[in-house]
C-alpha cells in the first residue's frame, strides 16, 4: 500500500462521514442500527475481522484436513 | 404469428448441439455462438403472454410460457451462452461445445416450461449435459467429481419427480403454479429437488465439489445455469415461503465461511455462488414485489459477473496450469488486462457503485429492510462484507499481487478468452451505470432508486473498512495445503465402506462362485470326454470312441435297462 492509497481511503471515509452527519441527519431511522453513529464502518471492520477469525477457528477445530484426506486409505 | 416463432427457444439450442458435429471445424466455433444468438433474438421478440401448448397422454403441456419473469431469465441465459461461446472460441472439442449448448438449452427449457413434465425433462437434460463439462477436464479428480455430481443430481431429480407424481395424483394438474406452505408432502419433495439445484445447504456440496474441477470454459457455463434456473422455479412456485429467508441468509454466510478456508481460486468462486444465490433465495422467501424484482435483477447481474470471475480464474488456470493460492502470486505484471477485467467482476459482486451488483444486491437487502426482516438485512450486509473480502481482495491479492510462490511464466491466453471477459465486463458496467436498462424489464414496476446518498454512504463505509481489516489481517488469509470438509463428507467418506461391502464384497463372492463353477465344469468335461470312466476307473485318460467302446456301452445300457425293469417289477409287486 502506497501513501496515496491510505490518503484516498481517508478521503472516502471523511466524505462518507460528512454525508452521514451533515446531509443524512433527517434520513428516516428505520432499524435499530440506524441510531449507531458510523455503524457501517463498524460493521465492515468488525464483520470482516469476525469472518476471518471465526471461519479460521471453525476450520482448525472441525473442517480442515490434509489434501489427500479422501484418497488416503 | 410467423411460423418460425412457434418453436420454443430450447429447440434452437438442441438443434445447434446436434448440428455442431456436422459443421466444418473452421467455422464451428462461430456457429456455436450463432445458435444462442438466434434463441436470444427469438426470446426478445416473444410477446408477453405467449404460449406454446401441446398435449401428451391426456395432459396439456405448456412448452413455452412467456411473461416478464421468464423473458428476463431467458434473455440472460441466452446472452451468457453467447458470451461463453466467445470465451470458448478456441475450444475445438465438438462434444464439449455440444454439451454446453445442450446445457444452455436445458436452462431455457426449464425457464419457459409451464408444466412439471416439460420442466422435469429439461431439468434432467441440464444434469446430464453439465456433467460432461466436468468430465471433459479428463483427469482422475474430474472423473470422480463428475460421477458424484451426476449421482447427486439424479437423486435431486428423483425427489422432484416423486413430488410431481404425488402432486399430479392429488390435484390432477401438472401445471406449474404457486404453492402455499400447507404441509403437503408433494410441495416439500418438489422444494427439496429444487433446493438441491439451488445449492441450498446441506444439499449444496455438489457445486463446490464439481465446479472447481470442471474444464476452464465449462466452469463458466456451469456458473450460470443450474442454480439460477432453480431460483426461477423457486420464484414461480415458492415466493413468500418465509423459511426460505432463513435458508437464504444461512447460505449467504455459509459460502463466505468456506471461502475463507478454500485454497483453489475456482473453489473460492464456487462458494461465492452459494453465497450470492443466498440473496436470491432470501428474496424469494420475502416474496414482496420489490424482493422478487431484486431476486430477478440479482440473478441477472450475478450470471454476468460470476461468469466474468470464472473467466478470469480460467485464464489463470489456462495460462499457468495452476489454480491454488499456495502456488500462485505475482501475475499482475504479466496479466494486467486479465487482472483488471477480473476486478470489474470483483467490484460488481462486491456491490461497488457503478457496477451491476450494486443495483441488484441492494434491492434485495432493501426489500428485507422494507419488509421488516431486520436481522436478515443485517446478516446479508455482513455476507456482502465477506464477498468483497474473498472475491475482491483475497483471491486477486494472492493470485496477482502477492509475492510469487513459484517461478511461473504464464503463456499468452487466446484473444477470444479476453474478448469474452471484456464483453461480460462491459455489460457489468453498463447495467451498473444505467440500471433502468435492467429495471425496465423486471417482473414488476420498479419503484427503487439505488443511487441515493444513503446507499452510497453505506457502501463506501462498508467496503472501505472491509478493505482496511483485510489489509491488517491479510496474513491469515494466505492459502494452505488443506481441504475443508463439507456435507459431501456424508457420501464421500462412507464410500469406502460401501465400496468394501457392496462392490469388493460382491466381487469376491462372484469370484468365488466363478472359481467353483469352473472347477465343476472341469470335472464335467473329464466325464464328458468318456462317461464310461464313472463305471470303469481303468478307462481314465482315454477319450470315448464309439467303435472301441461299443461292447462296454452295450453292456452298460443293458445293465441300466435291466435295473429299471427289476425296479419296476419290485415296485409293482410291493
Amino acid at each position: 500500500m502506497k501513501k496515496w492509497h491510505w490518503i484516498a481511503l481517508g478521503l472516502l471515509t471523511a466524505a462518507s462521514l460528512i454525508a452521514e452527519f451533515i446531509f443524512l441527519t433527517d434520513y428516516p431511522k428505520e432499524h435499530w442500527w440506524s441510531y449507531v453513529p458510523a455503524f457501517y464502518i463498524l460493521w465492515g471492520f468488525v464483520g470482516c475481522a469476525g469472518i476471518i477469525f471465526i471461519s479460521k477457528w471453525i476450520g482448525k477445530l472441525l473442517l480442515q484436513k490434509k489434501e489427500d484426506y479422501y484418497d488416503a486409505g | 404469428m410467423p411460423a418460425e416463432m412457434m418453436i420454443p427457444p430450447v429447440l434452437y439450442m438442441i438443434a445447434g448441439a446436434l448440428l455442431l458435429p456436422l459443421i466444418p471445424k473452421s467455422i464451428r466455433s462461430a456457429a456455436f455462438i450463432l445458435f444462442p444468438l438466434i434463441a436470444l433474438a427469438v426470446i426478445w421478440s416473444f410477446p408477453d403472454g405467449y404460449l406454446i401448448k401441446t398435449s401428451f397422454l391426456g395432459y396439456e403441456l405448456i412448452l413455452c410460457e412467456v411473461n416478464r419473469l421468464t423473458r428476463i431469465f431467458g434473455i440472460i441465459f441466452a446472452l451468457i451462452a453467447v458470451i461463453g461461446g466467445v470465451y470458448s472460441y478456441h475450444i475445438k472439442e465438438t462434444a464439449h461445445q455440444s454439451a454446453a449448448l445442450l446445457y444452455a438449452g436445458g436452462a431455457l427449457g426449464v425457464t419457459f416450461a409451464g408444466d412439471y413434465f416439460t420442466l422435469f425433462i429439461f431439468w434432467e437434460l441440464m444434469a446430464v449435459a453439465s456433467t460432461y463439462l466436468v468430465w471433459a477436464r479428463r483427469n482422475g479428480e474430474a472423473e470422480k467429481a463428475g460421477i458424484r455430481y451426476l449421482l447427486v443430481h439424479l437423486f435431486g431429480g428423483s425427489l422432484l419427480l416423486a413430488g410431481i407424481l404425488i402432486q399430479v395424483n392429488q390435484t390432477g394438474s401438472i401445471l406449474i403454479t404457486s404453492l402455499v406452505p400447507d404441509g403437503s408432502i408433494s410441495s416439500w419433495l418438489i422444494l427439496a429437488g429444487v433446493a438441491l439445484n439451488t445449492a441450498i445447504p446441506p444439499l449444496h456440496a455438489w457445486l463446490s465439489d464439481a465446479y472447481p474441477k470442471a474444464t476452464v470454459t465449462g466452469a463458466v457455463f456451469l456458473s450460470a445455469f443450474t442454480t439460477k434456473s432453480a431460483v426461477l422455479v423457486l420464484i414461480k412456485v415458492y415466493a413468500g415461503w418465509e423459511i426460505l429467508i432463513f435458508f437464504g441468509v444461512m447460505m449467504a454466510l455459509y459460502g463466505v465461511v468456506y471461502a475463507v478456508l478454500a485454497n483453489d481460486i475456482r473453489e473460492i468462486l464456487a462458494y461465492h455462488i452459494i453465497s450470492q444465490v443466498g440473496y436470491m433465495v432470501a428474496g424469494v422467501g420475502i416474496g414482496t414485489e420489490m424482493a422478487i424484482n431484486g431476486t430477478t435483477a440479482h440473478a441477472f447481474s450475478h450470471i454476468l459477473y460470476k461468469a466474468l470471475l470464472f473467466m478470469g480464474a480460467g485464464v489463470v488456470l489456462h495460462t499457468t496450469g495452476k489454480s491454488k493460492l499456495t502456488e500462485l502470486g505475482g501475475l499482475a505484471k504479466a496479466q494486467p488486462v486479465t487482472l483488471w477485467l477480473y476486478m470489474i467482476g470483483a467490484f460488481s459482486i462486491s456491490g461497488f457503485p457503478l457496477f451491476n451488483g450494486f443495483i441488484s444486491k441492494s434491492m434485495v437487502v432493501s426489500a428485507a429492510g422494507e419488509a421488516h426482516f431486520d436481522t436478515a438485512m443485517l446478516l446479508l450486509l455482513l455476507a456482502s462484507v465477506g464477498t468483497f473480502l474473498h472475491t475482491g481482495l483475497k483471491l486477486p491479492y494472492f493470485t496477482w499481487w502477492s509475492e510469487p510462490k513459484q517461478n511461473i511464466t504464464p503463456t499468452k491466453p487466446p484473444v477470444t478468452m479476453i474478448a469474452g471477459m471484456a464483453l461480460a465486463a462491459f455489460l457489468c458496467t453498463l447495467f451498473g451505470v444505467y440500471p433502468t436498462l435492467l429495471y425496465d424489464y423486471l417482473p414488476f414496476a420498479v419503484n427503487y432508486q439505488p443511487y441515493t446518498l444513503y446507499h452510497l454512504t453505506e457502501a463506501v463505509q462498508l467496503l472501505t473498512f472491509t478493505f482496511i481489516a483485510f489489509w491488517l489481517l491479510r496474513g491469515k488469509l494466505a492459502g494452505e495445503h488443506l481441504i475443508a470438509l463439507d456435507t459431501d463428507w456424508f457420501y464421500r467418506r462412507p464410500a469406502r465402506f460401501v465400496q468394501k461391502v457392496f462392490v469388493d464384497g460382491v466381487n469376491a463372492a462372484f469370484d468365488y462362485t466363478d472359481k467353483i463353477a469352473v472347477k465343476i465344469v472341469q470335472v464335467m468335461v473329464k466325464f464328458a470326454r468318456n462317461p464310461l470312466v464313472i463305471f470303469n476307473p481303468a478307462e481314465k485318460g482315454t477319450d470315448y470312441h464309439a467303435d472301441e467302446h461299443r461292447a462296454s456301452t452295450q453292456l452298460l445300457t443293458i445293465l441300466i435297462i435291466f435295473s429299471f425293469v427289476v425296479f419296476a417289477i419290485v415296485s409293482l409287486l410291493f
